[in-house]
């Protein structure tokens, strides 16, 4: 299905390089070009042939260098569903990446897009309420992305403050290879992490 | 000349009370409030009683799990997904089960399929019975929720027996469920679900038909068809607007296929298609549904392992899939990104109650501020799921 | 004074309002009529149920409530049988369980636990932190020598964070072994 969704692609909206990959294990995808992403919705959406009337999510996953961005369709008239994917190159882990919003084709995409947004920082172009959702408004930073680091203060507030995390006992084992003379083979002990008391 | 208390205050003959405009007053719904199901606070403009503006504003729940479960293993992983709805916990886990079961390709044990359909149903009726007394609660009505709880407390404590657990049960594994199920219990379950069955038309004659019920529910909140469409509804809520959806029967999962029931749609019968006493109808008649579906897995419950071959340290292939499966509030979906590794790369969670909420500004206006507690009551979301 | 009143129309118009029928004398006495009985109804279900039913409740502080046995309340780590294999550790979703164990002298007295395995390190440190366990049961299942287990115990409320934190080597919590085990 995905092939034939990717030449419906091509043929209704020139330029859009829509492209289909059907992996061995999972669900494939159809890749299109991120200029093109609103023209392709509106045209999946418009058309007898696939009729995807429901956007089930937005979902972003961020890489390295590119954050992409899945949009769920399904057809509940046809019983099928899809996965439209956009890739958007980013240089710095700390810049926004651009795309059209599709709220005017499905008013769903309101709220999803709104998260995506706070989640990740993927700005959606002429949304009609681009604020975040589920983090506070002066939040800094995009949580899901691979490199964010938690702020230390806000709104005067200390996040994560140390007397309401138990500590002490973590760091045990530190005292227990002093007292076996520094030998770190003799002590097996379950703390993982290199973060210092 | 107008006088007020003696006094004369002037000539209000040339006054236009035509340009004069009432301002619109700023209500705050929550984030602690009984009618909103949890901390989902609600700014709502209003002109007098009625609604002109409603805003929700999220995130008082949230946890960013999605962040949390990309530094834990893959069977770390369902403890997180049950807090997410933790009123349909069984749903959550069989639904992340299933993604990772089917990207690693493995095959589940006909009894724990069994098991894990019997669990998911009673789940349903449980989360229904929640629904029903509380949004008699909403309503007004008091009793309906003490008897709806003396019935969901019998499921919660044969949850208990069977996972350890009465809310967030961890039970559904991938590959397979935990705990094996007892003669004895299997027993215990047919002796409550005869009694169940009788119980529940007792129930809806004391809520649904009633008058004072109907005329708080009925025209009220309406979700059209093309309204559920635009905004993704799933489950009841869809299904309350007369579209026979049901991924049990579009796109069976498990080993649904094999059992007969019949999907229930709104049918108008009080009011318009799609108002808050179809989706109640909705619910109350699934559960009769369930109740079928339980009766058939009692009967056709095969013995065997209840456990598939799952390696010991889980590394799910490199790819992606998204999959969904029918929770009691509507379609869940796992959206699975997979780098190859023991810790899940991206897992994006479809939550239906997040979509739904998003239906409230549309939904308000116009209506009458206890008329919109009735229908926030009626798309029965659960914080934990909209905020994750 | 028709500007003072809101106009609804500006925003949306009221479902029930646009879809109410005209209301005919007959119908309002209908109306009443459905109300009165559909209520008396509901009074007779409510009767029966204050008649009929017992009550399900339990009155808590004099009457406790026994849990399943298999119950995941409070964890219980009989220590004499901990072999340190830190496979709860790592099972543990939320990182909350502590252990540091030392190599054990050849010289030493060879001990075993109660299943036959035998104990090739010293245990120095056992501890989980009850504040931040989820309670999932996941360290419990994968432990080799069932040394780790939930008890049905649901009564460990305290006053301080820090006494949320079990050290399971210390003689009072040691004293349970013979309460939980049986």
């Amino acid at each position: 299905m995905l092939n034939e969704v990717a030449s419906f692609l091509n043929s209704a909206v020139s330029g859009c390089g829509a492209t289909a990959h059907t992996p061995e294990v999972g669900h494939g995808h159809v890749l299109v070009e991120s200029a093109h992403l609103h023209a392709c919705a509106k045209a999946l959406n418009e058309s007898d042939e696939f009729d995807m009337n429901v956007l089930q999510v937005v979902s972003g996953v961020d890489y390295p260098e590119r954050i992409e961005v899945n949009y769920m369709l399904a057809s509940f008239t046809k019983n099928t569903e899809m996965i439209l994917k956009v890739k958007l190159p980013k240089t710095s882990p700390t810049e926004t990446v651009e795309v059209d919003s599709v709220v005017d084709i499905w008013k769903s995409a309101n709220f999803l897009e709104r998260e995506t947004y706070d989640m990740l920082g993927v700005v959606f172009k002429n949304h009609p309420d681009h604020r975040r959702i589920l983090c506070p408004e002066d939040w800094e930073g995009f949580p899901l992305r691979k490199d964010y680091v938690v702020q230390k203060e806000w709104e005067g507030m200390e996040i994560n403050p140390a007397h309401k995390v138990n500590s002490g006992d973590h760091f045990f084992f530190k005292d227990v290879i002093a007292k076996m003379g520094g030998d770190e083979k003799k002590v097996t002990y379950s703390w993982k992490s290199d973060a210092e008391a | 000349m107008i006088e007020i208390d003696g006094k004369e205050i002037g000539d209000l003959s040339s006054f236009n009370t035509e340009k004069i405009k009432s301002d619109l007053l700023t209500l705050n719904m929550g984030p602690q409030h009984p009618a909103t199901h949890g901390v989902l606070r609600v700014e709502i403009k209003t002109d007098s009683e009625i609604i002109a503006e409603a805003t929700p504003y999220l995130g008082y729940l949230h946890r960013c799990f999605e962040k949390h479960v990309e530094n834990v293993d893959y069977r770390g992983v369902i403890p997180f997904v049950d807090r997410m709805d933790y009123l349909g916990a069984m749903g959550m886990e069989w639904g992340y089960s299933l993604t990772i079961e089917k990207m690693l390709g493995t095959e589940v044990p006909r009894r724990a399929e069994y098991i894990r359909v019997l669990v998911a149903e009673l789940q349903r009726i449980a989360g229904h019975l929640l629904f029903f007394g509380t949004y008699a609660i909403d309503l007004g009505a008091f009793s309906p929720f003490l008897y709806a709880f003396d019935e969901r407390e019998k499921i919660l404590r044969f949850f208990e027996e069977l996972s350890g657990a009465r809310l967030l049960y961890n039970y559904v594994w991938i590959g397979g469920v935990w705990n094996d199920i007892t003669d004895d219990q299997l027993r215990r379950i047919k002796k409550f679900i005869d009694n169940f069955d009788e119980e529940l038309k007792v129930f809806h004659s004391l809520v649904g038909e009633n008058k004072i019920f109907i005329e708080r529910t009925a025209n009220v909140g309406i979700v059209s068809e093309e309204m559920a469409y635009q905004y993704g509804a799933t489950g009841p809520v869809l299904r309350g607007s007369g579209i026979d959806w049901d991924l049990r029967k579009k796109r069976p999962y498990g080993i649904y296929e094999e059992f007969d029931f019949d999907v229930q749609v709104g049918r108008g019968e009080k009011g318009t298609l799609g108002d808050c006493w179809d989706r109640y109808d909705v619910r109350v008649r699934e559960m009769h549904e369930s109740v079928k579906i339980v009766r058939q897995c009692l009967e056709g419950i095969e013995e065997g392992s209840i456990m598939g071959k799952v390696p010991k340290v889980l590394k799910v292939p490199e790819g992606e899939i998204y999959m969904r499966t029918e929770c009691p509030r509507g379609e869940l979906g796992y959206h699975l990104v997979s780098d190859g590794g023991k810790t899940p790369y991206r897992l994006k969670v479809k939550s239906s109650c997040f979509t739904h909420v998003s239906m409230l500004p549309e939904m308000a206006p116009g209506q009458m501020v206890a008329d919109f507690v009735a229908s926030i009551g009626s798309i029965d979301i659960v914080l934990g799921e909209v905020d994750r | 004074m028709s500007g003072l009143t809101p106009d609804i129309s500006e925003y949306a118009t009221r479902e029930s309002m646009v879809h109410q029928e005209e209301l005919t004398f007959g119908k309002w006495l209908g109306n009443i009529w459905k109300a009165v009985s559909t209520c008396f109804k509901g009074m007779m279900i409510t009767g029966k149920y204050i008649v009929a039913r017992k009550p399900v409740t339990i009155e808590y502080p004099e009457v406790r409530e026994e849990l399943p046995a298999n119950s995941r309340s409070r964890l219980f780590n009989d220590v004499d049988n901990c072999i340190a294999c830190l496979q709860c550790a790592a099972a543990c979703p939320v990182d909350c369980i502590y252990i540091t164990a030392t190599r054990r002298d050849k010289e030493a007295p060879k001990l075993k636990t109660d299943d036959g395995t035998p104990l090739k390190l010293d245990l120095k440190q056992y501890t989980i932190d009850t504040a931040l366990c989820c309670y999932c049961g996941l360290c419990t299942t994968v432990c080799p020598t069932e040394c780790l287990t939930h008890t049905t115990d649901y009564e460990f409320a305290q006053y301080t964070l820090g006494e949320m934190k079990y050290d399971y080597l210390a003689e009072d919590i040691r004293a349970w072994k013979h309460r939980v085990r049986g």
